[in-house]
């Protein structure tokens, strides 16, 4: 299997990736949007998967608590997945509730033995109900979450290895959390299971400030903005590092801009990709030789 | 209880419910035999989806507008009432154009000429042959076993409908009574209806292949209002190609409407009839005009 790059599924650019599927290999819906769909939805979906692979991708089960994930929220994914028979599905290592309280946003739990273990609960709880273990996504944030007992990159890792789950690297939110707290995103990445890696995110943020983090500047990822130079040069080096065929998508949740500006991304991201492949050979070559 | 024993306005009842369910049965029955999840579809054409939407007319439309967007043809003013000229711009060529459809065109508009002209050009509708045969092909158009299986459910629907009928008229005039004015109205009637119903211009996974795209479209076709032209992307053409000309801002592309005021004044409710009667059937300048009313 080769790498395939492709984009999220939003219906303000459905035209357009239409119109554009000869650059685009796969896309990604987010399957919330459906949980609730009539039919004449589900079955629209079911055609879009004859035309271009799908991959599902969740934001509400809230796996990364010591909270168990709400089984009709799974069932709903199941359902969904039993009638549009996606390649794939993901959800982040977030949680978006707790104490009955919906937070309506991806919050980074506080990174401890008890998180690991109800993450990895929650994943094989999906596992049982969904029939497949999701792809599960690193998260951006713009605090440390406190009460962590943990580095991110160590968090995820224990949830990883104890779930079996591989990993859905969001390169934008690594690279976001790296500036935030001033580490090194290729340091970071070199400390991942390179071999969990199956597919990426690629997105856009913006600067914010804001009293609560003094003088400093923070990187929120935003999905509204074009992919940064530095997140291809990540691609790049993941590309070079991992064997598994990688499946990209390139995130992109409103202010869209032209669909000639999407697809030139995807080709950005298909040319760093190629790039790093080709570092991997030359450095295999190398150690052979 | 013989329904022939029926009395007049009894069996007139008992014949409009017979009617009703050959009727529903025949669509039902070409449901079921044409229906299917739409295949992988090449959407890099818009005028692919123009012509499931409404045959040639509606593709040749559809590259019209675009051809305009694109700033290869130009729209002339004309004194005459009604009628709005089209030209191919100056120092273009109709081999600037990759699709044979706006080959066609802008060979067609190399001298000034009216724009409803496009509609029964026979050399503009073979420039549409090949998305019949795509379309066909993907099972979105009846091909003709599909053809030959709607004429053997009609003939079946007609033959229960007029045997019926024939009968009771038989008996009516065998017992002296001559009442028989509405019944034979509605023998003729039905099977009319019948061969409209049975015969629409797509078979019923191209209709379920527009419904789905419309549904995915749907975000998209808010946003149509507010598409500008000179974008000359795939992404305008893609939209009129689901949605017809309708889905334009008329501020935007006034154009639009001059050229062919009923394709944008319609909603997207065009069925499957649309295609049928104009679609595929009818040549002349006269019927496209006529047609326009398909575009939604």
């Amino acid at each position: 299997m080769m790498d395939r790059i492709g984009i999220g599924w939003r219906s303000e650019i459905a035209a357009g990736i239409l119109a554009n599927l000869n650059e685009i290999d796969v896309v990604e819906v987010i399957a919330d949007d459906f949980f609730d769909a009539t039919n004449k939805h589900i079955q629209s979906l079911q055609t879009l998967s004859k035309q271009v692979p799908v991959v599902f991708h969740g934001v509400s089960l809230g796996l990364a608590s010591s909270t168990p994930v709400e089984i009709t929220r799974l069932e709903k994914t199941a359902r969904l997945m039993e009638k549009v028979r996606p390649e794939s599905w993901s959800e982040h290592l977030a949680f978006v509730r707790g104490g009955g309280l919906e937070i309506g946003h991806l919050a980074a739990p506080p990174r401890t033995d008890a998180t690991i273990e109800g993450a990895i609960k929650n994943l094989f709880l999906a596992k049982r109900i969904v029939g497949a273990l999701p792809h599960v996504e690193n998260i951006a944030t713009l605090i440390e979450p406190p009460g962590s007992d943990y580095d991110e990159v160590f968090w995820i890792n224990s949830i990883l290895h104890g779930s079996n789950a591989g990993l859905l690297l969001d390169l934008h939110n690594l690279y976001a959390n790296a500036i935030n707290f001033g580490e090194d995103p290729f340091y970071m990445i070199s400390k991942l299971p390179l071999e969990k890696i199956v597919s990426i995110h690629l997105a856009g943020g913006k600067w914010v400030s804001n009293k609560q983090y003094g003088d400093e500047r923070r990187l929120l990822d935003d999905h509204l903005h074009d992919v940064p130079d530095a997140v291809y040069s990540l691609l790049t080096e993941v590309a070079s590092m991992v064997n598994n065929p990688l499946t990209v998508i390139i995130e992109r949740d409103g202010l869209f801009p032209s669909m000639e500006c999407l697809i030139q991304q995807i080709k950005q991201a298909r040319h760093a990709i190629s790039v790093g492949r080709g570092r991997k050979t030359i450095n295999q070559n190398t150690v052979a030789t | 209880m013989n329904p022939f024993d029926f009395y007049g306005p009894q069996f007139l009842i008992f014949y409009l419910i017979l009617g009703a369910v050959v009727i529903s049965a025949s669509v039902y029955l070409r449901r079921q035999a044409e229906s299917g999840i739409p295949t992988k579809t090449e959407f890099s054409d818009p005028y692919l989806l123009a012509y499931l939407r409404g045959g040639p007319n509606e593709s040749l439309r559809i590259a019209v507008v675009s051809l305009i967007d694109r700033e290869l043809l130009e729209v002339q003013k004309t004194s005459k009432k009604n009628v709005t000229d089209l030209v191919t711009k100056k120092r273009v060529t109709a081999d600037i154009a990759r699709r044979p459809i706006e080959k066609a065109l802008l060979k067609k508009f190399e001298t000034s000429e009216a724009a409803t002209t496009i509609f029964g050009d026979s050399e503009l509708e073979s420039s549409c042959e090949e998305y019949k045969k795509q379309l066909t092909q993907l099972g979105y158009l009846p091909d003709e076993a599909t053809k030959a299986a709607r004429r053997q459910r009609f003939l079946i629907g007609a033959l229960i409908l007029l045997s019926v009928a024939t009968v009771k008229i038989i008996v009516a005039l065998s017992r002296g009574r001559y009442n028989i004015l509405f019944l034979i109205i509605l023998a003729v009637i039905f099977p009319i209806c019948l061969y409209r119903i049975s015969n629409p211009f797509r078979a019923a996974r191209g209709d379920r292949m527009l419904k789905d795209l419309r549904t995915l479209f749907s975000s998209l076709k808010k946003r149509g209002k507010s598409i500008k032209p000179g974008g000359g992307t795939s992404e305008l053409a893609l939209l009129i190609g689901v949605f017809g000309l309708g889905a334009l801002s008329a501020r935007a592309f006034p154009y639009a409407k001059k050229l062919y005021p009923k394709a944008t004044s319609s909603g997207s409710s065009c069925g499957s009839s649309c295609g049928s009667s104009c679609g595929s059937s009818c040549g002349g300048g006269g019927c496209g005009g006529g047609c326009g009313g398909c575009g939604g």
